[in-house]
């Protein structure tokens, strides 16, 4: 087995396509998914005004609507269509409608509307500009509220506490900052590295176990098909382990993301997590006994695989069929098991089923890879 | 002429008659068609289960609380003596808040003090997060409001001034398209557009490396085999932005016409680019796996997931070259906005410009090769 391994590190640089494969593809991947998120949480959505009030108070929300960290007023609209063909072209994200006569009916106690449009086709940003606007429209408000209670000689202090007779205190759990990117890039990376994973290990076995290949010289160097497969498999394992680990170091070096459990788990966690994604690869491989075949297996399972991990719409949300479906693909459980560990420091009984769920889905795709290699032997001797 | 039919029926073969590649085309539609949108299928997020603490026990606490579970947002699904009880079940992932009504929150109600609530939300999830928010900010916001209005009134304020005075304005938010903020409404349109580039870029790609050499002059070959494309994907196009939105039951605004109008440049655009793919990586098996890796680093880096506002100027301006990034813009706009091609006109320039320019560069990469392979004098 050794020597299969010493064989497959000796040829790695000998093929360019595979190198290219378990080297050079997923450090890229590491650079543009690392590019796209580093500037970190998204600010600055531009917005527009459509104010016909004119006033100083519409004048005062919309300079509040400028300030909020969310938001900029990049256009003021003269009405509504046209702000809505703002928002279709792209220009904007959302707009702020002030009617007319808004002060003088807030001084009069009639309370008129003022209206956010925004954009919820594109959910992530639009929310963002609903979420800015309220606060800022909310802040320009209090203000006033204020000042007519002062007017009406109360003390500033008192004023403010009557405001507001029950205040919430919002804490946000595991993620105070609002930063996703850590929860994005802790689960884009293994998503993609689990598509290489499993491709590149399928193209390595290929490479010796394809058609017109001669898998019998592996076999008698290694001393038998299951060692012959192992040293096929383990030398990328420890590649793309490294791969992984070079990213936890940009991760939690580089970008500061917080690292509050067990790394141990994680190693752990990691090591399971390369070894059933090459199993896939592997499996898909002596199943169809080719590449183009397994590649297009492996995309079945790997390639909506993001989607599964609940990362934007939680698994707990989504029907049973599409919770099996993402049970059994390792990401999930090994996204779920960094997240866990990293940032929002979950106890590590409750972490350890992540891990077992990993060694079964591992256990279960050895066994098959095994099941199929002693039925194609089979067939050999048959033969 | 002549040579651009040949080239349009040896693509056409290329594609159709290719086991793999008919396999990529056509069953990629079936099996991402029905396994992408799996994971979106409940569309909304509702009841969220949240624990109670109540350290109060009190008639103004059990209100807060019914109020606070009768929303649609979130459900106090579990009840915890105290904190650590409460984080436990977050951590399980068996409820994503926790509502603490600490102990004399009526009292100090009574007494005309203010009275907080403590609110912890798991923002691990930002739907979860805004959901809880939501469900618990809504009722507190009102339950607030009525005893302001009630103290002013009983300070002497008539009703409808202590009302203005509690809220001088109506605050309200209108989302424009996906008014009920579906997940799926959301995702889907954008993810079929990816998924249609790179299964379409996957399958020109490996027709490219499988077929042998085509014969004529490279200008009309290419044109026959872009007739090849627009052939088989003008009508998988619709199957992917029309036919099944509707399936799943998502909102569709534009018209067919605006979509083939902005489709045709894009095909054009993803279908050199695959020659490029194909021509830089030589290997089918190679084609595909880096296709296939790629598919997520394009989702992201089109702005439309994560904001584009939010992506590095030079990255962003790598990412225009990408068919997908134009694409998932252009196309989303005028199928579930409704747009029409004046409004979003820069990116159907864009998408032109992008087929154009890739495919002089396929052009030009084809002259040199055949300008190779043919000896000098011949």
């Amino acid at each position: 087995m050794l020597a299969v391994m010493a064989r497959e590190f000796r040829l790695l640089p000998r093929r360019p396509a595979l190198a290219g494969l378990v080297v050079v593809l997923p450090l890229i991947m590491l650079l543009v998914l690392g590019g796209i998120f580093r500037a970190g949480i998204p600010t600055g959505m531009a917005v527009a005004v459509i104010d016909l009030d004119r006033s100083d108070l519409s004048r005062a929300v919309a300079r509040m609507l400028d300030a909020a960290p969310e938001l900029t007023v990049t256009h003021r609209a003269s009405d509504l269509s046209e702000a809505r063909s703002l928002i279709v072209s792209g220009a904007v994200r959302g707009a702020v409608l002030m009617p007319p006569n808004l002060e003088r009916d807030i001084t009069r106690g009639e309370r008129p509307e003022i209206v956010t449009f925004y954009d919820n086709q594109h959910m992530s940003a639009g929310s963002l500009v609903a979420r800015g606007a309220r606060n800022a429209i909310e802040t320009a408000l209090a203000g006033l509220r204020l000042s007519v209670r002062q007017g009406r000689g109360e003390a500033p202090v008192q004023a403010m506490v009557s405001l507001q007779p029950i205040p919430m205190q919002a804490h946000a759990l595991f993620n105070p900052a609002f930063d996703y990117v850590h929860f994005l890039l802790a689960a884009l990376i293994p998503t993609v590295l689990q598509i290489i994973a499993a491709a590149a290990t399928a193209y390595a076995v290929s490479l010796d176990f394809g058609p017109g290949r001669h898998p019998r010289v592996l076999m008698r160097m290694a001393g038998g098909i299951l060692p012959a497969m192992l040293g096929k498999i383990l030398p990328y394992t420890i590649i793309f382990l490294l791969i992984l680990g070079l990213s936890d170091v940009a991760l939690y070096g580089w970008l500061a993301v917080p690292l509050r459990g067990s790394l141990w788990l994680m190693a752990l966690g990691a090591v399971l997590f390369v070894l059933a994604c090459q199993m896939i690869g592997a499996l898909a491989f002596v199943l169809s006994r080719d590449m183009g075949r397994a590649a297009s297996l492996i995309a079945i399972i790997t390639a909506p695989a993001f989607g599964f991990m609940g990362l934007g719409f939680p698994r707990e949300a989504m029907s049973t069929l599409a919770q099996a479906w993402g049970a059994a693909i390792p990401g999930t459980w090994y996204v779920q098991l960094r997240i866990d560990q990293s940032l929002r420091a979950t106890p590590l009984d409750i972490s350890a089923m992540s891990v077992l769920w990993l060694a079964v889905i591992a256990g279960v795709l050895a066994a098959l890879i095994l099941l199929q290699l002693s039925r194609l032997a089979r067939q050999e001797v048959a033969a | 002429m002549s040579a651009l039919a040949t080239a349009f029926r040896a693509e056409l073969r290329a594609i159709l008659g290719d086991r793999q590649v008919r396999m990529i085309v056509l069953l990629a539609l079936v099996i991402y068609a029905l396994i992408y949108p799996l994971p979106y299928r409940a569309e909304l997020l509702r009841d969220v289960p949240v624990v109670l603490v109540d350290q109060d026990r009190s008639t103004a606490s059990a209100d807060l609380a019914r109020r606070v579970d009768a929303s649609e947002a979130v459900a106090l699904a579990y009840a915890a003596l105290d904190m650590a009880e409460a984080t436990r079940l977050v951590h399980q992932r068996r409820a994503y808040g926790v509502m603490l009504i600490p102990d004399g929150f009526e009292r100090a109600l009574l007494r005309g003090d203010q009275s907080p609530v403590a609110l912890y939300a798991d923002a691990s999830y930002f739907l979860m997060y805004q959901r809880v928010m939501q469900g618990a900010a809504v009722p507190l916001r009102q339950m607030g409001a009525e005893i302001e209005a009630g103290r002013l009134i009983a300070q002497g304020t008539p009703r409808a001034v202590a009302a203005a005075q509690v809220s001088p304005a109506n605050q309200i938010e209108v989302p424009l398209f996906n008014p009920a903020a579906g997940y799926a409404t959301y995702v889907l349109p954008a993810a079929f557009v990816l998924i249609l580039q790179q299964t379409m870029m996957m399958g020109l790609a490996l027709a490219a490396t499988r077929r042998g050499p085509l014969p004529g002059r490279p200008v009309w070959r290419l044109l026959g085999q872009a007739g090849a494309w627009l052939a088989i994907y003008l009508g998988l196009l619709p199957i992917y932005l029309i036919v099944l939105p509707v399936l799943y039951g998502l909102p569709i605004l534009g018209g067919p016409g605006s979509l083939i109008m902005l489709g045709l440049p894009f095909l054009l655009a993803a279908g050199f680019l695959a020659q490029l793919v194909a021509a830089l990586f030589r290997r089918a098996e190679v084609v595909q796996v880096v296709l296939l890796a790629m598919g997520l680093p394009f989702f992201f880096l089109s702005g439309f997931a994560w904001p584009v506002e939010a992506i590095p100027a030079h990255l962003n301006a790598l990412a225009q070259l990408i068919p997908s990034t134009a694409a998932i813009d252009g196309l989303v706009r005028v199928t579930q906005m409704g747009a029409s091609l004046p409004q979003i006109a820069p990116i159907l320039w864009h998408l032109w410009a992008l087929a154009a320019g890739l495919g002089l560069i396929v052009l030009a990469v084809e002259t040199r090769r055949v300008a190779s392979a043919t000896p000098a004098g011949d």
